[in-house]
């Protein structure tokens, strides 16, 4: 568990990292305790692994044209399982883009999330999930609008929290420190979360900052802020949590740097061997978090790895199902651009489409 | 069912990949998501998945072909409809229906109008080409120059008037290169195309002449990326550095001697040293001594940025082309560790298995053109380095040593560096440097140092 002492002992100028389990899943805090039941670690691992399953499936729907650009989230998901854990339905979640399992706790569906991949802003509605933002592409804009919302929340009285997610390559942005300034300045209740994957597309941390870790840029701010294992779900879990409470019960923000690595591509356009190592590369997927929280419910007990093969398998069958949703959702018509315009559409706008259906009467209907 | 997968724009606007590796057979059953074929693009080297589960009926393009986004790659006969009878058909010839679907061209959000001038046409940057010998290629513009090798069917920008008046005169308009907006070819073009008689020299001027008489005393053949990409970085290389080149001979009857006393001692170890190793080690010495020939000259940043590792470059002849593959930190390696390195990267560089990693950061660059033939060469600069060392044949010669002629083991050096960075005076020291260490083997292991 994580609590105000613990936070005492972790400070970013000392750049100490919390952190529960080392690289083979063994607890390494003496007297430790999960605030999580057996239950709920058996399934955040299951989602852990659906996370997995759907992503590599989305690379390979993308590598068949059947989708636009796609951000991996391969090494990332302790991150996202253990913000689906904490994260409540009256809490916002302010996403960047690479946050795929935190999404679909909240309640996105699967096909929604391909559908926007596939470039269909429908899938920006998220039908059964409340309080949740679309994806934010312009880097670190959504940290400013996470503020936002939770200055609104304040005025109105609401007990919730906001989780405003950034990368590393954000917290370089003047919009990062404007959130976290008025964050501050506001006493509003926001969790930061800064996904440290070590690289802006391609630009190393250490070309980006000067400072040790990324927590430090908090205490500017005097916003209080950890770092923590990124890669280790049991301790990502116990600092949400705590951030969670912590931000209600003091109205102030909080700042999680969760060490991680991408250990995918930027986007399926980038080619990461171009600017790593594949020393590094490996060093990483010694950390991976899903072995690492597999490793500790098998000394648990909890979990025989001779499940996950059939598991998989019927993840797969949903995801194409989900898949095949997203593809049979009607395309969105051109007119569509005239319509949301303006509440009667203008002269102008008018003349506009009438040129566009005439067009497609004509020479379109030829396609 | 059939369906046609055609190659979908993987990378934000590709305009085509070559294919690197089929996974898949004529009449192979395939599941989807399963890869199919292996992609070289601009952006990224990838597998392709099937989309479909079934059978492959035909399969489009062969290794080392070059596939337009949104031509065809693979029929798939799908799963559950008439199956057998799909793989009955993929064995028998390819019917001309499907010839015809190979034939499409320009469909597809891309498409494939080629611009006619340099200037319209805008390069991807060095990104993506997993075995360009430079990985670091700053975007330098390719040479985009209409030639006689352009097919006739590749669509150009033109205006209606220009096309009439190119028709009427007999002049294939794909040989124009435009001046208009994006390249367009204009009416003025056409006509100062036919008044410098250009066009004679390089296509047949009337219409009469016809396309089959060429094709018969040429063979077309489209740029691989490789060959692409070293045209670029030679061109780079001579049109930046000042090149200058030195050579000498050493005499290495020491080496020739130790080196077969070592094979002989290692024999059972399975390795065998050859002398490129050595030739590794000591310029990774020398250099040492010698930093203005481990560094790179940054003129519009008025610095020069020295190279505090020793990563040497290999240039390593492959049936595809040169590549360079990098021995890192050479200066802390022993011998040994050195020759399997090298060993290593040949056999990745024939299997075309080197990537980026593997060919990035090198600080200085040897080629043994030497073990195919030749004696002395004139080196090309890999820029930004600065230097380059030739190792050609080792040959018997007669010497003078002391008063008499004698058998001698001559090893040919020659050396290219940029003039901009460094003078003779220092280029010569360091050779003497070089030529000693191989002269005397024994100094290389005094100064030998560092971790295994």
């Amino acid at each position: 568990m994580f609590d105000l002492q613990t936070l005492d002992k972790y400070k970013p100028i000392d750049d100490k990292m919390y952190q529960v389990m080392d690289k083979d899943g063994k607890v390494i805090i003496k007297n430790w305790k999960t605030g999580l039941s057996e239950d709920d670690l058996v399934q955040a691992y299951k989602d852990l692994l659906f996370e997995r399953t759907a992503d590599q499936m989305a690379i390979s729907y993308q590598r068949q044209g059947r989708m636009f650009t796609y951000p991996p989230n391969l090494g990332q998901e302790a991150i996202h399982i253990a913000s689906g854990k904490v994260i409540k339905a009256e809490d916002w979640l302010v996403p960047a883009f690479r946050e795929l399992g935190a999404w679909l706790a909240k309640g996105v569906s699967l096909w929604e999330i391909f559908l926007y991949f596939k470039g269909h802003e429908d899938g920006s509605k998220f039908l059964n999930a409340a309080r949740m933002l679309p994806v934010s592409v312009p880097i670190a804009s959504q940290l400013l609008h996470a503020v936002g919302l939770a200055y609104a929340m304040k005025y109105k009285g609401e007990e919730a929290a906001v989780f405003g997610y950034v990368g590393d390559g954000g917290t370089s942005e003047g919009d990062f420190h404007e959130a976290l300034n008025f964050a501050a300045v506001w006493d509003v209740p926001v969790v930061f979360v800064v996904q440290n994957n070590q690289f802006a597309i391609s630009v190393p941390l250490k070309m980006q900052t000067r400072s040790k870790n990324l927590a430090l840029k908090g205490l500017a701010y005097d916003v209080d802020s950890v770092l923590v294992d990124g890669n280790d779900f049991l301790a990502m879990h116990d600092v949400l949590a705590f951030a969670r409470e912590h931000v209600l019960k003091k109205k102030r923000p909080f700042l999680i740097e969760a060490r991680t690595y991408r250990r995918g591509a930027h986007t399926t356009s980038d080619d990461p061997t171009k600017y790593r190592s594949k020393e590094e590369e490996e060093h990483w997927a010694e950390l991976d978090p899903a072995a690492r929280l597999q490793s500790y419910l098998v000394s648990k007990k909890l979990w025989d790895p001779k499940d996950e093969e059939a598991l998989i398998a019927g993840y797969k069958k949903f995801i194409d199902s989900e898949f095949d949703k997203a593809e049979a959702y009607p395309d969105y018509k051109l007119e569509d651009v005239f319509g949301f315009m303006y509440q009667e559409m203008p002269v102008e706008l008018k003349r506009q489409m009438n040129n566009y259906q005439n067009f497609m009467n004509l020479e379109g209907a030829q396609k | 069912m059939r369906y046609m997968f055609k190659f979908p724009d993987i990378g934000e606007g590709l305009e085509e990949g070559k294919i690197i590796q089929w996974y898949v057979e004529n009449g192979q059953s395939i599941s989807s998501g399963d890869p199919l074929v292996k992609m070289e693009t601009d952006k990224v080297v990838t597998d392709i998945p099937s989309p479909k589960t079934g059978v492959i009926v035909q399969r489009f393009g062969n290794v080392g072909d070059t596939i337009h986004v949104g031509s065809a790659l693979v029929e798939i006969e799908m799963e559950g409809i008439a199956g057998a009878e799909a793989i009955a058909e993929a064995r028998t010839e390819i019917p001309a229906a499907h010839k015809e679907v190979v034939e499409e061209k320009g469909f597809g959000v891309v498409g494939t109008i080629e611009v006619a001038g340099d200037g319209a046409y805008l390069p991807s940057s060095g990104e993506g080409l997993g075995a360009a010998p430079m990985p670091t290629a700053a975007p330098a513009p390719i040479p985009h120059t209409p030639s006689d090798s352009l097919p006739s069917s590749v669509k150009v920008l033109a205006t209606p008037v220009a096309r009439a008046i190119a028709k009427e005169l007999g002049i294939q308009i794909q040989q124009v290169k435009g001046s208009g907006p994006a390249g367009r070819i204009t009416r003025k073009d056409i006509e100062q195309y036919h008044s410098s008689k250009a066009y004679l020299s390089t296509a047949p001027s009337t219409p009469a002449s016809p396309q089959t008489e060429q094709a018969e005393r040429l063979t077309i053949k489209p740029l691989s990326m490789i060959r692409k990409t070293i045209a670029r970085n030679m061109i780079r290389s001579k049109q930046n550095a000042a090149h200058m080149s030195v050579m000498d001979e050493v005499e290495v009857s020491a080496l020739v001697e130790g080196r077969a006393r070592l094979n002989q001692s290692l024999q059972e170890k399975g390795i065998k040293l050859s002398y490129l190793p050595f030739v590794v080690k000591a310029v990774a010495m020398a250099l040492k001594n010698h930093p203005d020939l481990n560094a790179e000259l940054d003129l519009e940043g008025d610095r020069v940025i020295y190279k505090n590792y020793y990563n040497i470059g290999i240039a390593v002849d492959t049936e595809d082309g040169l590549v360079v593959p990098v021995i890192r930190d050479a200066d802390k390696k022993s011998l040994l560790r050195i020759a399997t390195e090298l060993a290593e990267i040949s056999v990745k560089a024939r299997e075309r298995k080197l990537t980026t990693a593997d060919m990035k950061d090198g600080s200085f660059t040897i080629t043994s053109f030497g073990s195919i033939g030749g004696y002395f060469a004139v080196p090309v600069i890999n820029y930004p380095q600065v230097g380059i060392l030739g190792v050609g044949k080792l040959t018997q010669k007669p010497v003078v040593a002391g008063n008499e002629i004698k058998i001698g083991n001559l090893l040919p050096i020659s050396m290219s560096v940029d003039h901009r960075m460094v003078d003779g005076g220092e280029v010569g020291r360091f050779l003497n440097e070089v030529l000693a260490y191989l002269q005397d083997p024994l100094l290389l292991m005094v100064n030998l140092g560092g971790e295994n």
